[in-house]
């Protein structure tokens, strides 16, 4: 493996760091589901690929724009699930992951099935970023990103979404607004797969409408809930599992997508909240 | 305090509440009685904005509540707590109180920087369970509490509200003798704090005992009203109760 | 009116799929998204049975028998030991499933889209208006005589009558007497064969059977049941029709520009946001 490879893999991790715990924000705190969070991922993409290729904007607007479109539609998701509940909720994320991915591939603004390619490579301070310091860049951002869960977790913000997903009717009693939480939750999720997604078009240097499809945010999901929904290091360490795996188990590469789904199936019988969540295996090894 | 005036609820077909109006005065320990099905509790959700009224209005400190979001009508100063107990099982006590201390917060843009656990909060929320006799419990998980419990941290975090107006639904439901016992000392604490309990209960020996107030439904209206003592004599409440004569007798 | 034909052929199809889907969801309110692996199921062990045996019949039968006994093998070894905690749990482990069953089916079957080439031997139907193929004979069959036998068992014999005091209320069920094990596994056997059934009426119909195959199916085969109502047999069966309908005409009409899988989407979301309770109300709880 070389040096070049191992910082492309890094960056990779880092970037679905950050999407596993903005998918968290949604469904570990607020409890909502989501199953079509790769659709966010996609939208931060395009709009930073577009943004780049067609209009000539440079790295930082590009990465604020797709933040802010992360947030925009993060929100707009938002509204069905006040109307929604659970299940109907799951099947309307889902479908809303298609429909963005059939978008993207169907209209030619997006560049239809062959996406959109060349992305610039970000430049800072008049400095191309290459590999290494690409994954460096990445690395701070997803560290920033952790910090700000943490700082999530002491304020008011984290009890409004505890309250939301425990009991909603209590909630509205001691003054928590659902509906206004449950949007709260789902526009910062929004913003930060936008953020994501911005990475990813920049590293990658182009952006394919099935990088966003289903399957991915089965992955994301697995991510989230392998770790353990709804604590910080879960998410973290489900994602560094994701992405590192694959690599580890190079030589069984073929049969990668089959070992998720035993590890899911596996890890949902035995250890529901994850493998760092109240129970979990990690948590009480590192308890010692 | 309360007004009630003249409230109907129908549900498709079915007539919950027939027009019941009555008044709640400030400082009162108001009872609302009724054999089951007689719409308390579709009432209380009126009160508390859980569900809209087809027809009538209640009004609180002169402010017309019906209608209105339950989260803006615990921000004016109602607070409640639900029949069927429901704690955040995932909190522990003392959190579950801090919940419900920031209830101003929520809804403006301190809850996006307002830490909190903060040493002068978490002491209201400690005096909070020393009031309701939780204090030993402040680190458990409120889903390990037995009911009893559960029922007191669910009037601590309600008054972690700072309510001028308590509605409690069926507080002494499953409760034992002692932990009853228990609740009348609560409530009157509560009341020496200032603040106006309305609460629906079963229990014929607790209500009676420690209402200023009751109020009796049946079938969606109100059918007596007065103090504890001229309710138990009146011929329509006893009519009423008929077949639960175990709850007027004991 | 060869529209039609094509719409009835798929809306067929789409209730085959359906209807265990939906009598899952009502009794046990599960998502059950493996239930896509499972029509996938029954469409290889169909095309291999037929290829190692050659008659079409023994391999149909066998194929959907085994398949619905996969099914209750799910039920009773992953669902259920799951149903007592969060609905999260057991919508996730539903995805893994589906994720393992497909790369399964790819493993062992390969990812290429194989033939299932099948001669009936009877003619085509040819009219001045349509065509109707012997394929499509074949699925109309199937579908109508499948059809009867259901509406016969739901409303004519006590299991099923059990079943939908099971889709009512799964408590109240018990306490009447009702073995509630026994209709769940009898759910999910059904449920599974005629997935199986649809999977390998669809491989005949397509040429071709694939390990992938259940992934738009399936996507589409939940929005039949939210438009139905969730639960609701009648319902499905309705839903998987119009939905059936309104893919056909609206493709078939030039002005259309979005993709045909869109539609299903589109009309799920609207569905969700505007009349969530479907267009036919069974969900009691």
């Amino acid at each position: 493996m070389t040096l070049d490879y191992f910082f492309t893999v890094l960056t990779f991790s880092n970037i679905f760091i950050i999407l596993a715990l903005s998918l968290n924000v949604v469904m570990g705190y607020a409890g909502q589901v989501s199953l079509g969070h790769a659709a966010f991922f996609g939208i931060g993409a395009y709009t930073s690929a577009i943004l780049a290729t067609k209009f000539g904007w440079g790295y930082f607007p590009s990465l604020l724009m797709s933040i802010l479109v992360g947030a925009f539609f993060g929100f707009l998701l938002g509204l069905p699930s006040l109307r929604v509940k659970h299940d109907f909720l799951v099947l309307t994320t889902i479908g809303l992951n298609f429909v963005v991915v059939a978008i993207f591939k169907h209209i030619d603004f997006f560049g239809g099935p062959y996406g959109i390619i060349g992305v610039p490579r970000p430049v800072f301070f008049g400095k191309e970023l290459e590999t290494g310091g690409y994954a460096l860049y990445t690395g701070a951002l997803a560290f920033l990103v952790i910090l700000l869960m943490i700082y999530i977790e002491k304020i008011y913000l984290r009890y409004g979404f505890e309250a939301v997903k425990e009991n909603e009717d209590a909630a509205e009693s001691i003054g928590v607004s659902v509906p206004r939480f449950k949007i709260y939750a789902f526009t910062i999720s929004g913003a930060l797969a936008g953020l994501a997604g911005n990475l990813w078009a920049y590293q990658m240097g182009m952006v394919f409408p099935d990088d966003f499809s289903f399957p991915v945010s089965i992955s994301i999901l697995t991510m989230v809930v392998l770790g353990g929904v709804g604590t910080i290091s879960g998410p973290v360490v489900g994602a560094l599992i994701v992405t590192f795996l694959p690599e580890i188990l190079r030589p069984i590469q073929d049969y990668r997508l089959l070992i998720y789904g035993i590890i899911i199936v596996l890890v949902m019988l035995y250890q529901p909240g994850g493998l760092l969540g109240k129970n979990g295996l990690l948590r009480s090894i590192f308890k010692r | 305090m309360l007004k009630v005036e003249n409230v109907k609820k129908r549900f498709g077909g079915l007539i919950a509440l027939k027009g019941v109006s009555f008044e709640v005065k400030e400082g009162e320990i108001h009872a609302l009685i009724g054999p089951n099905g007689a719409g308390k509790t579709t009432l209380f959700n009126i009160i508390n904005g859980f569900l809209k009224p087809t027809s009538g209005k209640v009004i609180f400190m002169d402010k017309r509540i019906d209608g209105l979001r339950p989260s803006k009508i615990a921000s004016y100063g109602i607070a409640r707590t639900f029949q069927i107990v429901r704690t955040f099982p995932e909190m522990t006590v003392l959190e579950n109180v801090l919940a419900g201390l920031g209830k101003e917060i929520y809804r403006s843009s301190k809850v996006f920087y307002e830490k909190v656990k903060k040493q002068g909060r978490i002491e209201k929320a400690e005096k909070l369970l020393n009031l309701c006799g939780l204090e030993e419990y402040k680190n458990i998980y409120a889903s390990i509490l037995p009911l009893g419990l559960q029922r007191k941290l669910e009037i601590a975090r309600a008054l972690a509200t700072r309510p001028s107006l308590l509605l409690l639904d069926e507080p002494a439901s499953g409760l034992n003798e002692n932990e009853t016992k228990d609740l009348a000392e609560l409530f009157k604490r509560i009341k020496d704090m200032g603040i106006t309990i309305l609460f629906i209960e079963h229990d014929m020996r607790f209500t009676m005992g420690i209402a200023d107030i009751v109020t009796v439904l049946d079938y969606g209206e109100k059918i007596a009203e007065g103090i504890p003592e001229e309710v138990t004599k009146n011929p329509k409440v006893i009519e009423a109760y008929l077949g639960t004569e175990s709850d007027i007798n004991a | 009116m060869q529209n039609v034909i094509n719409a009835l052929i798929l809306g067929g199809i789409y209730v085959l799929i359906s209807v265990g889907l939906t009598m899952i969801y009502g009794i046990l309110r599960i998502l059950h998204i493996a239930h896509a692996g499972i029509y996938t199921l029954g469409a290889f062990l169909g095309l291999s049975f037929y290829a190692a045996t050659g008659n079409f019949w023994l391999s149909l039968i066998l194929s959907v028998v085994l398949t619905g006994f996969a099914g209750v093998l799910i039920y009773r070894y992953i669902y259920r030991k799951v149903l007592d905690k969060e609905k999260i749990v057991s919508l996730v482990i539903s995805i893994g499933m589906f994720t393992a069953m497909q790369e399964l089916y790819r493993l062992i079957w390969g990812p290429y889209k194989k033939p299932f080439a099948l001669d009936l031997g009877i003619n085509d139907i040819r009219t001045k208006y349509f065509v109707l193929t012997q394929h499509q004979i074949l699925i109309l069959t199937v579908t109508a005589v499948v059809l009867l036998i259901l509406y016969f068992l739901m409303n004519y014999t006590k299991l099923g009558k059990a079943m939908k005091a099971c889709a009512d209320d799964l408590e109240i069920a018990a306490a009447m007497g009702i073995n509630v094990e026994y209709v769940i596994s009898f759910a999910f056997f059904l449920g599974s064969a005629l997935a199986a059934l649809a999977g390998i009426l669809i491989g005949v119909y397509e040429n071709n059977v694939y390990p992938t195959m259940g992934s738009s199916v399936s996507y589409k085969a939940f929005v039949v049941i939210v438009l139905g109502g969730f639960g609701s047999l009648t319902g499905a069966i309705t839903a998987g029709f119009l939905l059936a309908f309104a893919e056909t005409f609206l493709v078939a009409w030039k002005g259309f520009i979005l993709p045909r899988d869109a539609i299903a989407f589109l009309l799920m979301i609207f569905i969700l946001i505007f009349k969530p309770e479907g267009l036919f109300r069974r969900v009691t709880r």
